[in-house]
């Protein structure tokens, strides 16, 4: 598999970890006895799904982003790598150890404990709040190769 | 008696997290600011990066198997220890360690 469609999972991985994550709000705002397998399923896909986004991301940075990293540094947008990427791929492992947290807290007594449903409100919605950030935190680091390629063709 | 909702759940929001969420929570929200600092600590000193680079091949390969140990790792102790939080409480922890987290890695970014 060419370096591009594996980083292009990536942000395809973390997409359906969003919307895994939005399953999860949404099912634990009504749990009861008829979704709650449901719910705990959804908590579960969000958390390997953001998994498999970090293995592929991690697979590209660590071999393939050098080159890209070094057109951003000499381009007009060096703040894509300076500021939103060193700080993007480090807010990641902060949001991968939380959709870890999730199918965990997921799979206690979520009907029976409104302090649970809490916790899974607040849990899945970060996964959500902080998946968008780094959509568009990828978003600015794939700009800021681009202006780097333009400045050069221009 | 507790109140119930429509759906026969039990209304009060000040009841006990069992010690396993409890735990794996309060594991997270360490975690993360462990995290946060360690980026600082990498970035501003030479030796724990190459330390770190040495590891695993890559500092930020190093750090994610670092930040997935500690969170196990707290979280099987702090779940044995019994303690239990209210929800209100753990949610605070977990989404005020995010937000600390966050600016002090951005902050020092900047």
């Amino acid at each position: 598999m060419s370096p591009e469609l594996i980083l292009m999972l990536h942000p395809t991985f973390g997409v359906l970890g969003i919307i895994a994550a939005v399953w999860v709000f949404v099912e634990t705002l009504n749990a009861n006895a008829q979704n709650v397998a449901r719910l705990r399923l959804a908590a579960t896909s969000s958390a390997v799904l953001i998994w498999l986004s970090w293995i592929a991301g991690g697979y590209f940075y660590v071999l393939y982003y050098g080159a890209d990293k070094a057109l951003i540094k000499a381009g007009p947008w060096p703040f894509a790598h300076g500021f939103v990427m060193e700080t993007k791929e480090h807010v990641f492992l902060m949001l991968l150890v939380l959709a870890t947290f999730l199918p965990i807290a997921a799979a206690g007594q979520i009907i029976a404990s409104r302090s649970l449903r809490s916790v899974v409100l607040w849990t899945s919605a970060l996964v959500v709040l902080m998946g968008l950030a780094m959509e568009g935190a990828g978003a600015m680091v794939s700009m800021g190769v681009k202006v780097a390629l333009m400045s050069k063709l221009l | 008696m507790s109140k119930t909702d429509t759906h026969g759940r039990v209304a009060a929001a000040d009841d006990l997290l069992s010690a396993n969420v409890t735990g794996y929570g309060m594991s997270y929200a360490i975690t993360s600011l462990v995290s946060a600092l360690l980026v600082v600590l990498k970035e501003s000193a030479e030796p724990v990066m190459n330390l770190m680079k040495a590891l695993a091949g890559h500092h930020w390969v190093t750090q994610g198997l670092f930040d997935l140990l500690l969170f196990v790792i707290l979280g099987v102790i702090l779940s044995r220890s019994g303690a239990q939080k209210t929800g209100n409480a753990l949610s605070a922890y977990i989404v005020g360690s995010t937000i600390v987290s966050g600016l002090i890695i951005a902050g020092f970014f900047i």
